[in-house]
């Protein structure tokens, strides 16, 4: 896109439905937006494989605030006559997405905890078969032999 | 790791492993463990406890037996899972399963063991409503009968028609929870086996990886202690959820279990 287009897209204001009190209201959150975000990555509180998505989100925001000629332009591929029903329903299922984005995450991480704690559990039946056997020879009984059990004859 | 100092002539036997998943079962867990030594005494057993908050694990090791404590509970997919994966690993030829709540008589998972023994069947699991051909098995074990509940009916009868569809084969309890296998089942379960339907899911696995699963008829007792966990509502999202699972499993890709045969 030539500077040209963005400038008409920018000069496009009117024909959209924003006063530029919401475009200036917009543009400011999108850059606190991006700024938590990069705020919460510095604090080890987001990584940065999952911090992409929300960095698009956030240009994104910008780029509707600054060209709002952008949001008529994408109205108009979509057949939509009014800009904010276009703006809706890209943010819906945008939100959409991510949120099974997000379920996907969580079942694979579901099935890494699941096999971790078998792996645990396992480790420890392990431990407890050590821990006997060692136990079996101090007392002095036949190697091999299983845990103490009378109920049992080999 | 017990085989290697087991005397000789035993390690060349073929070794079984009876696991029992146990969550909060302290009050039946040494009865059955007991049983099972009476019932199957040459296979070695091994206590699965689900992240229980009583004293399980505590009296499934003075049992004398070794308990594997999964950290939480995970259910019992999970801790089914858990089971095949040491008896895959500690390289057992067969291993079966029971609840430990005591409906399943041992005697029952002994004749479980002798199908798959018997290379009749890979998978071979304990029905309560296969038709009995022989004489009633089971009849000398004592203790009451198990009757289903109206709402448990319900979901045995979809289940069992929407299965028995699916795979082609007939089945008559799905959701039996008593097991047993061979090498191909355990090396199948321990790598797939969904947590959230494992019962029939694996059914349904078992036989789209083509290995032989056959139902055989056994006696449930009641249980000895607790409740079912089942209420109206959670049996039905159990039945929707399993018909979600049946009907995305037969659409899920085949695995390799085939070839090995």
């Amino acid at each position: 896109m030539s500077l040209s287009a963005l400038t008409l897209l920018a000069a496009e204001a009117d024909r959209v439905s924003l006063t530029s009190q919401t475009r200036i209201i917009a543009a400011v959150l999108a850059i606190l937006f991006m700024l938590l975000i990069l705020d919460l990555i510095r604090r080890d509180r987001l990584q940065e494989r999952y911090s992409v998505i929300w960095f698009a989100a956030g240009l994104a925001m910008l780029a509707g605030a600054a060209f709002p000629g952008l949001l008529r332009f994408v109205a108009d591929l979509m057949g939509v006559r009014d800009t904010n029903v276009a703006l809706f329903s890209i943010v819906l299922l945008l939100l959409l997405g991510l949120a099974l984005n997000f379920s996907v995450i969580m079942s694979r991480q579901a099935a890494q905890i699941t096999r971790l704690a078998q792996e645990r559990a396992i480790e420890r039946a392990k431990e407890q078969a050590a821990r006997e056997a060692l136990e079996g020879r101090l007392n002095g009984r036949r190697e091999g032999e299983d845990a103490p059990d009378p109920d049992r004859s080999t | 790791m017990r085989a290697k100092s087991a005397p000789v002539e035993q390690s060349l036997a073929l070794r079984t492993l009876v696991f029992i998943p146990a969550w909060n079962e302290e009050a039946s867990i040494d009865g059955v463990v007991a049983d099972v030594r009476t019932h199957i005494p040459d296979a070695d057993i091994l206590v699965v406890d689900d992240g229980s908050t009583d004293s399980t694990a505590e009296r499934a090791r003075a049992a004398g037996v070794l308990c594997a404590s999964l950290p939480f509970n995970q259910g019992l997919g999970s801790a089914l899972q858990t089971g095949y994966l040491w008896a895959l690993r500690e390289g057992y030829d067969f291993c079966a399963h029971l609840d430990a709540d005591g409906q399943h008589p041992p005697a029952e998972v002994a004749r479980l063991l002798a199908e798959v023994q018997a290379n009749r069947a890979d998978l071979a699991l304990g029905s309560r409503y296969a038709e009995r051909t022989e004489a009633l098995p089971g009849a000398e074990i004592e203790g009451e009968d198990y009757k289903p509940t109206w709402t448990r009916t319900i979901g045995i009868n979809v289940f069992r028609f929407i299965l028995t569809l699916a795979t082609r084969q007939r089945f008559t309890d799905t959701t039996s929870g008593m097991r047993a296998a061979n090498r191909r089942v355990m090396k199948l379960f321990s790598e797939n086996y969904s947590p959230d339907f494992a019962e029939i899911e694996s059914l349904q696995l078992a036989v789209r990886e083509g290995l032989r699963v056959e139902e055989v008829p056994v006696r449930f007792l009641e249980r000895q202690g607790g409740a079912s966990f089942l209420t109206p509502l959670r049996s039905a999202f159990f039945i929707f959820k399993g018909l979600i699972v049946i009907l995305v499993g037969m659409f899920k890709p085949r695995r390799h279990a085939e070839a090995e045969r």
